[in-house]
């Protein structure tokens, strides 16, 4: 089993008042079991969660959808404080990646990640066309789950000490993971780029 | 000594304090690591671009937490997935606010986070371009490793409509382009970040640590650095954008607040020269940098040496920095006056962003 759903589940058990009959599920869990930092850790985290899930998924919509998703889970967990800011972030990658796999995004969604405007901080990013992007994204999804988790957080500014101990791997082996998976994106837009 | 392996090239390029110093020596002295670290540069920076997104920009934080806690549709619980245990977490930034966004264009080019955290200890009234090699950039520590950096105010990059509403965004006048160049066109797409501020505290305790993983002592500390705090501070700017027809930008003119910094501790030249004395700075960076004005007015701007050519020119009696790829793919001119720095860069030639610069309004 994936230890990620399986770890899912067992957050998603009983913390919970989720048998209030007639009531609306997101309610309940910030109304009824909701944790005291609640808000300072939404305020505080949740513009990084989105843009670890536009990393991803390349739209902001849908970026905000899973960033929704990831906090009313953790409204729901008992993960402490201190460790919420990456708890949000691997959450989020996980999510965003499920949701790319999952074939669910429409066809559209590029062009609405084109309209988000990525920010031109670096002469590199020139030679990037719009359907790289696209493709760049398509492979994320084959990637080893690890490897493209890395590679998120890792281009979302986590030091290579955080997404260590959010991926339960060595320090060391991070810069490995993250290269392994740079080197199959940048395989995947060459093959792309020779069969053009 | 065996090379070091990919996953050390990779961290080279990101968090060069966190590689032993034997690596970074071998590295630098390897041309077979030099060549293996050019292409884990281009592969990471071909990926961030890829992945780059401000989609987190233009996000409105009330309105998100309103739906939060509102009624809305309930999602499938399943769907948000979480991490496979929770883990210890430090701070998840460990690199400064972006620096202005203009110089950030053609400053991000050296490819390392590190040089720029140092670019930021210095205030700027004239920019001098440092010509460096990737082995000096990568063996540029990061501050990080020296003390405390706390991101007080992140610029929030986002697109305005048009030159007006940037203009009253920014404080800034912004740059208007008299003629266009050959093969661009339209209208450009305007840019803006407020300011970004983060305050960087030395620790002699944690610059010690850092010196002992490296191999070496912390020099002793002159008196009143050790916990001398550097406010570093940088924009507003805007940036107009012309894209060309594949969406890949043609043309960028940036204006920003240069970056300044304020120290409250001990003088800032003392604090600085302190810095450029730490173990794992190459002695050849820092003489280089021990020559700029000790008022700290002077931008010191590294540039991979192997890919960029740079000269000093001027516009409109103003010394200027100008930059070109060595494959001739690129080039910019920066420089900077009155507090505020601006910078031309495109797909073009030399000629062409410097005429565009002399003529701007």
């Amino acid at each position: 089993m994936d230890p990620v759903r399986a770890t899912t589940a067992v957050l998603a058990a009983p913390e919970v008042a989720t048998g209030a009959a007639g009531r609306d599920e997101r309610q309940v869990a910030v109304s009824g079991a909701v944790r005291a930092d609640l808000e300072v850790i939404f305020r505080r985290d949740y513009r990084q969660v989105v843009a670890v899930a536009a990393r991803v998924l390349g739209s902001r919509d849908q970026a905000e959808d899973v960033a929704q998703e990831t906090f009313l889970a953790f409204s729901r967990s008992t993960v402490p404080a201190e460790d919420a800011t990456g708890w949000l972030c691997v959450a989020a990658a996980h999510t965003a990646l499920n949701l790319l796999r999952s074939g669910r995004r429409r066809a559209s969604r590029e062009e609405t990640a084109a309209a988000v405007h990525p920010v031109v901080s670096d002469v590199a990013e020139a030679v990037v066309t719009l359907e790289e992007r696209s493709r760049v994204r398509a492979a994320l999804a084959t990637l080893p789950r690890n490897q493209a988790v890395a590679l998120v957080l890792r281009h979302s500014g986590l030091s290579y000490a955080d997404v260590a101990a959010a991926l339960d791997l060595s320090p060391g082996s991070v810069g490995t993971t993250v290269r392994r998976a740079e080197s199959a994106l940048r395989k995947e837009l060459n093959r792309h780029a020779s069969s053009d | 000594m065996r090379h070091p392996t990919e996953g050390v090239l990779r961290r080279l390029l990101d968090e060069p304090a966190g590689v032993a110093d034997a690596d970074r020596q071998h590295v630098a002295d390897c041309q077979h690591c030099l060549d293996a670290l050019v292409a884990t540069r281009s592969d990471a920076a071909l990926v961030g671009a890829a992945l780059a997104t401000d989609a987190d920009a233009g996000v409105d934080l009330d309105d998100a937490w309103q739906q939060l806690t509102t009624a809305g549709p309930a999602p499938r619980p399943e769907r948000a997935a979480t991490p496979a245990r929770p883990a210890r977490w430090r701070g998840a930034l460990s690199r400064p606010a972006a620096a202005a966004l203009a110089v950030g264009v053609v400053l991000a080019g050296a490819g390392t986070a590190a040089a720029n955290d140092w670019l930021q200890i210095f205030s700027t009234e004239r920019i001098t371009a440092v010509p460096l090699s990737t082995a000096d950039l990568v063996a540029l520590p990061n501050l990080s490793a020296y003390g405390t950096l706390n991101v007080t105010a992140q610029p929030d990059v986002h697109e305005v409509p048009n030159a007006a509403v940037a203009a009253a965004d920014t404080g800034l006048a912004v740059p208007e382009v008299v003629r266009l160049p050959r093969g661009v066109s339209g209208d450009p797409a305007y840019q803006v970040g407020g300011k970004a501020s983060a305050t960087f505290t030395f620790s002699a305790r944690k610059a010690a640590q850092a010196a002992a993983e490296a191999g070496a002592s912390l020099p002793a500390p002159p008196a009143g650095v050790d916990g001398s705090s550097v406010r570093l501070a940088a924009g507003p700017g805007v940036a107009e954008v012309w894209k060309s027809a594949t969406g890949v930008p043609a043309l960028v003119v940036g204006r920003a607040v240069a970056p300044t910094a304020y120290s409250s501790g001990a003088p800032f030249e003392v604090l600085r020269d302190y810095l450029l004395s730490l173990p794992g700075l190459p002695d050849k960076v820092a003489e280089q940098l021990r020559t700029f004005t000790a008022d700290g007015s002077t931008l010191p701007l590294p540039v991979p040496a192997d890919q960029v050519s740079t000269r000093q020119d001027s516009v409109n009696g103003t010394p200027a920095t100008v930059l070109e790829t060595k494959d001739r793919t690129l080039a910019a001119v920066m420089w900077v006056n009155d507090g505020k720095v601006t910078v031309v860069a495109g797909s073009l030639s030399t000629g062409e962003v410097l005429k565009i610069a002399r003529e701007l309004q």
